[in-house]
């Protein structure tokens, strides 16, 4: 893959990768026939991030790659995962950069596994990064935006008027909608010290909306932390925002798009823990993975409660699969009780994936699932390696683990790494 | 207990912020105290603070177009509050364009000040921005422990110069140590000095003018003093650049007080605020 990057696009992709380095610290660089994806998903799998840069946006785009004879599948250029502490220092000054650089190259080297940046600055200065990547499996969340009930768009100035009332230190933010308002407010859990904390509210007009539809009425709380980069890469932009969004528990996805980028931040909402969870068949996957005979309802309930807290504490796990919803203790500051219940996948109660998977990935990533839709259909649905021990701990009990964002792995039949192909032995054990 | 206020004057509106502002860099918690006629930002550490005090004052006419108090009961017309000021001055600071301010004393689940900001906005309504700030009402019992400082006896009274050059000063000083010698004399000369093992560094400041002060009795006890001699007080300097760096207008007057090592006293006014800053001697 090689593409060029000249002028204002400099600055929109150095704030592209600036966004996404808010949610991990590496991040996988996906080039596809028809643009480059990048994308980002955080340790608790509570935060995604995909940015897509079609073709046009580049100077010069070239996605074929050296074909592996092995390879029966169509993909010639992998995804990479790279460390973004390497790629930020390319993108360091952002607001400078098209001021200095004239031009930026990207190329990979997928039998060096080697990423090339390399600037064209003024003064025939040239900088150069070469940076290694790790072969990977691609990660993509599922996830129907046009499935949303709610859905806000406006300006992203608007967006930033609102968010800069809190305070840089505000991690959670609550998103409460009727038809009549919109309201903004600083979220607190219910342990925390109310005498000390200050309270921060907006309260908006439908009018101040470029599109304001309001299907159900809704609190969602996300976190704030993870969508600020989403906020400044907007306002580079300066493309519309979308949101599009459910009721409490349901992820939120944060949206711009144009003609040459799209771009989606997916987050996890709190579920109300007192409320029953009204679930709601789990994810659809796809049918391999699920025999829908496993689940009776209550262990899907616990289930859900217990697994959508993402956070790695495996071994509570088993514990709180006895409880019902009702009873969950609120264990203060436990990373537990927030039961963020994240994307189900696009179809509910859809086992069959096929049709399913399809329309998630038309919501989310325009061209770029099709391609892939024939492996997903084939390939069981499962974690990305790290957490793989996590999943298997669950599976055992033999209750579903999907809420949240479901992603959906290709493996790769080429030429894997080492870690890679341990996991892949792992994947045929479940 | 009642309190509503409102400013809908962007200039009074950005006059209250920069005095919010000032006090939230010198005081982590400090008491407001309000009045009928005035709103005071009271700090009296006495002990825990190492003795540090502060004591500022405002016409509650000159900023706010309309105030309404009612204090705990008909003989003390007050209410005394302890809040974060920090917290103050974030609900002020994106009010830069606001149509106006309105501050509540409320009791949803704990006593709050509710700082409503309403901001112009491009539908017909306003946008608005509430913010409850968690504050403590102080009984009266302990309203005695806030009550305003005296003047001390002090031995030399001097003007103080461009705060702008002695705020770099003394930021300067601040890297090499933590303590600095405020010394000054009544021909109008002041020194800030700082010792190290290694070196020593002070800078003098001439011809500043010295305030006089009629006492009650009549006489300037400073009289007897000769002019050249210094008062000296040596403090800690990170609350001296404190004080400085929260400037952020000139005052119309800047004056300090020594008593000789014991305290210093910083008093700074402007049209219709005063502050004052006692910061303790240390030996």
């Amino acid at each position: 893959m090689k593409c060029v990057i000249v002028g204002a696009h400099l600055r929109v992709f150095g704030r592209a990768i600036h966004a996404i380095a808010r949610i991990s610290d590496e991040f996988w660089f996906d080039p596809l026939e028809k643009g480059l994806a990048l994308r980002s998903v955080n340790s608790s799998r509570s935060a995604y991030a995909y940015v897509f840069f079609s073709s046009m946006f580049f100077q010069h785009y070239c996605w074929a790659a050296v074909p592996q004879p092995h390879q029966k599948d169509k993909q010639l250029s992998p995804p990479c995962k790279l460390i973004i502490k390497s790629v930020l220092p390319v993108f360091r000054c952002v607001n400078v950069l098209e001021r200095n650089v004239e031009k930026c190259s990207i190329y990979t080297n997928i039998n060096d596994h080697h990423i090339t940046f390399q600037l064209l600055c003024k003064h025939g200065v040239v900088k150069t990064y070469n940076l290694t990547f790790q072969e990977c499996d691609p990660l993509q969340a599922v996830f129907a935006k046009h499935m949303c009930p709610n859905v806000l768009k406006f300006h992203s100035r608007l967006l930033a008027d609102i968010m800069v009332h809190f305070p840089t230190s505000q991690e959670e933010v609550t998103l409460s909608v009727t038809p009549m308002k919109v309201c903004f407010k600083s979220y607190t859990e219910e342990d925390a010290d109310l005498s000390k904390t200050m309270l921060t509210e907006i309260q908006l007009n439908p009018d101040e909306f470029d599109y304001f539809q309001i299907g159900v009425d809704s609190e969602v709380t996300f976190c704030l932390k993870e969508l600020r980069g989403l906020l400044v890469f907007s306002e580079a932009t300066s493309v519309p925002v979308s949101i599009h969004f459910d009721i409490s528990g349901k992820p939120v996805a944060f949206s711009i798009e144009d003609l040459v980028l799209e771009a989606s931040f997916i987050l996890a909402t709190l579920s109300d823990i007192d409320k029953k969870t009204s679930q709601q068949q789990p994810p659809g996957f796809t049918p391999q993975q699920e025999s829908p005979g496993t689940r009776t309802g209550k262990a899907e309930k616990a289930s859900m409660d217990k697994d959508s807290s993402k956070q790695a504490n495996a071994s509570k796990k088993p514990q709180r699969s006895e409880n019902t919803p009702s009873t969950e203790p609120a264990k203060p500051g436990s990373p537990l009780v927030k039961q963020r219940k994240v994307i189900p996948g696009a179809t509910e109660g859809d086992a069959t994936g096929v049709g399913g998977t399809t329309t998630a990935h038309a919501g989310l990533a325009a061209g770029a699932a099709e391609a892939h839709y024939d492996k997903v259909r084939r390939q069981p649905v499962v974690f990305r390696v790290e957490h793989l021990s996590w999943c298997l701990g669950t599976r055992s009990l033999g209750v579903t683990t999907w809420n949240y964002i479901q992603f959906c792995l290709w493996p790769f039949n080429g030429s894997i790494s080492h870690s890679s192909r341990a996991d892949r032995n792992r994947h045929h054990h479940i | 207990m009642r309190f509503r206020a409102k400013i809908v004057d962007l200039a009074c509106l950005n006059h209250f912020s920069r005095v919010v502002n000032t006090i939230a860099k010198l005081a982590k918690t400090c008491t407001l105290r309000l009045t009928v006629s005035k709103l005071y930002f009271i700090l009296s550490d006495k002990v825990l603070n190492g003795g540090v005090g502060m004591w500022c004052e405002l016409n509650q006419g000159n900023f706010f177009d309309e105030f309404q108090m009612e204090g705990v009961s008909a003989e003390h017309n007050e209410i005394y509050l302890e809040l974060m000021p920090e917290n103050l001055s974030r609900a002020l600071k994106t009010a830069h364009n606001a149509k106006a301010v309105k501050m509540k004393l409320t009791n949803k689940h704990c006593p709050c000040l509710r700082v409503a900001v309403e901001l112009p906005s491009l539908s017909s309504s306003s946008r608005i921005v509430t913010h409850d700030i968690p504050v403590g009402v102080i009984p009266r019992r302990l309203w005695n422990d806030f009550r305003e400082p005296s003047v001390p006896d002090f031995d030399v009274s001097i003007y103080l110069p461009a705060l702008k050059i002695m705020k770099s000063v003394v930021e300067r000083m601040r890297n090499l140590s933590n303590y600095v010698v405020i010394e000054a004399n009544l021909s109008g000369e002041m020194n800030l000095k700082v010792e190290t093992d290694l070196v020593c560094v002070t800078t003098h400041f001439k011809d500043l003018g010295n305030p006089s002060w009629a006492l009650e009795d009549g006489c300037q006890s400073s009289q007897d003093r000769d002019p050249e001699s210094m008062a000296e007080a040596r403090i800690d300097i990170r609350k001296l650049q404190q004080l400085l760096a929260g400037q952020q207008v000139n005052p119309t007057k800047a004056l300090c007080n020594i008593v000789s090592k014991r305290v210093v006293h910083l008093i700074l006014l402007h049209e219709d605020v005063s502050l004052q800053y006692f910061i303790p001697a240390l030996t």
